[in-house]
């Protein structure tokens, strides 16, 4: 038993050595591209926010959680999108690597909008005078939160991989009727939050110049951070994947053996 | 070895022998949870579930004055605020926000910290509390809306030169 799991192991070894790993090689390369390229921006984009941007005549400095919250919540639109796409490609296509696209984006997803729920709290205590109430935004978000949250529920809780991959791609479709919900919210429904200062609905000069262009430096930032961090979580997923395949093939291996 | 390669989690040979009804069965089910979102975001907000009513319109609706609690939202009186001697109550007057019109008012009392921008005249006033017999609205919470529109104070400041 013990000799069969030790030449297990050196097969899987010199499988791993064997195995040509240039695109494995490559595609840590950009990633140490993009998280150096990503720290240097984010660097950059706190000194903007906190020393270019003009402080809000009316707001005042707590006016600068702006240039977190905003890039924050477009990007979880942006992760709920990719999982929209990648998870139709999955059930057509049935490709593991759609699936991977699909979790990572999912997973990077769902700690955005926390982050967007959390930078709103900070935002409203002042500003509003209470750190949460029921208005539609607000609701519509946390309803996407719990969305997502629950994708991943069903993907960990599924009795296989696959069953948990085609049932989230499921939840990963339907649940995206939430995005635009929560962008036209504020149009649709009386709210507390202001109107669209970004995107197709947004007023002319809603932002002055200055504020303009730290926000779009911004939303570029967090948009190399969020691709950073689907590439990292799909690399792992393909690890656990390879992983996955390995450890079967021991337990069925050790079967055969008694 | 070659056991090791084809036994990868995605094994959809041995996956796909559920056949066509599982998957109907499975759009089937996809569609009916899609319709029930849908139906619970539509029966949760319009019409009935504002979330808040005018001066005006509370004013005009009996059923909002029977000392339930609501929102009511409007912009404050100019001059209307007066706290009570001795006392943190405040008494205010709250009017619709459209513009120099000045319509029906509200007048409301609050006992508790008013938010900073209460008195920015650019802000809205959102109160969340009741009306009470003595036609007076018994503030619990008292909100503050912004306009959506960020400027820098040299900015405000030309504009206002200039107008």
């Amino acid at each position: 038993m013990a000799e069969t799991r030790q030449t297990e192991l050196a097969h899987a070894d010199s499988r791993e050595s064997v195995t040509p790993l240039g695109p494995v090689r490559r595609s840590r390369d950009l990633r140490v591209y993009l998280v150096v390229l990503g720290g240097v921006m984010m660097l950059a984009d706190l000194s903007f926010i906190f020393w270019v941007a003009p402080t809000d005549s009316i707001l005042g400095d707590i006016q600068r959680v702006f240039y977190f919250h905003v890039p924050i919540a477009v990007m979880s639109f942006l992760a709920f999108f990719v999982v929209f796409v990648a998870s139709i490609v999955y059930l057509v296509t049935r490709s593991p690597a759609w699936d991977r696209l699909a979790q990572a984006s999912a997973e990077v997803g769902v700690v955005f909008v926390t982050l967007a729920l959390i930078t709103g709290v900070i935002w409203a205590r002042p500003i509003w005078g209470v750190w949460w109430t029921w208005e539609p935004r607000l609701t519509t978000t946390l309803i996407l939160w719990l969305i997502y949250v629950a994708y991943l529920m069903v993907r960990a809780y599924a009795a296989n991989p696959n069953q948990g991959a085609r049932y989230s791609a499921v939840v990963g479709i339907v649940g995206f009727v939430d995005v635009p919900i929560v962008y036209y919210s504020v149009i649709w429904w009386r709210s507390i939050h202001p109107s669209p200062v970004v995107g197709p609905l947004a007023q002319a000069n809603a932002l002055e110049g200055t504020m303009a262009a730290v926000l779009l430096f911004s939303f570029i930032t967090f948009l190399i951070l969020f691709v950073f961090l689907v590439a990292q979580r799909m690399a792992l997923r393909e690890t656990e994947d390879r992983l996955g395949g390995i450890k079967s093939a021991m337990r069925r291996r050790a079967e055969s053996v008694f | 070895m070659a056991g090791l390669q084809s036994d990868l989690p995605f094994d959809l040979e041995a996956e796909n022998d559920g056949g066509k009804g599982h998957r109907t069965r499975f759009v089937i089910l996809g569609l009916v949870v899609a319709l029930a979102v849908g139906y619970m975001v539509y029966a949760a907000f319009p019409g009935n579930a504002l979330y808040f009513l005018t001066v005006s319109e509370f004013m005009a609706r009996d059923s909002a004055q029977d000392g339930r609690t609501v929102r009511v939202a409007g912009k404050l009186v100019d001059g209307s605020f007066l706290r009570e001697e001795n006392s943190t109550v405040a008494n205010f007057r709250l009017t619709d926000n459209d513009g120099e019109l000045v319509g029906q008012q509200l007048n409301a009392s609050y006992l508790g910290v008013l938010p900073d921008l209460f008195f920015n005249p650019h802000s809205e006033v959102i109160l969340e509390g009741s009306y009470g017999t003595d036609r007076v609205f018994q503030v619990n919470n008292v909100l503050v809306k912004c306009p959506s529109k960020y400027q820098s104070v040299e900015q405000e400041q030309e504009q206002r030169l200039l107008n």
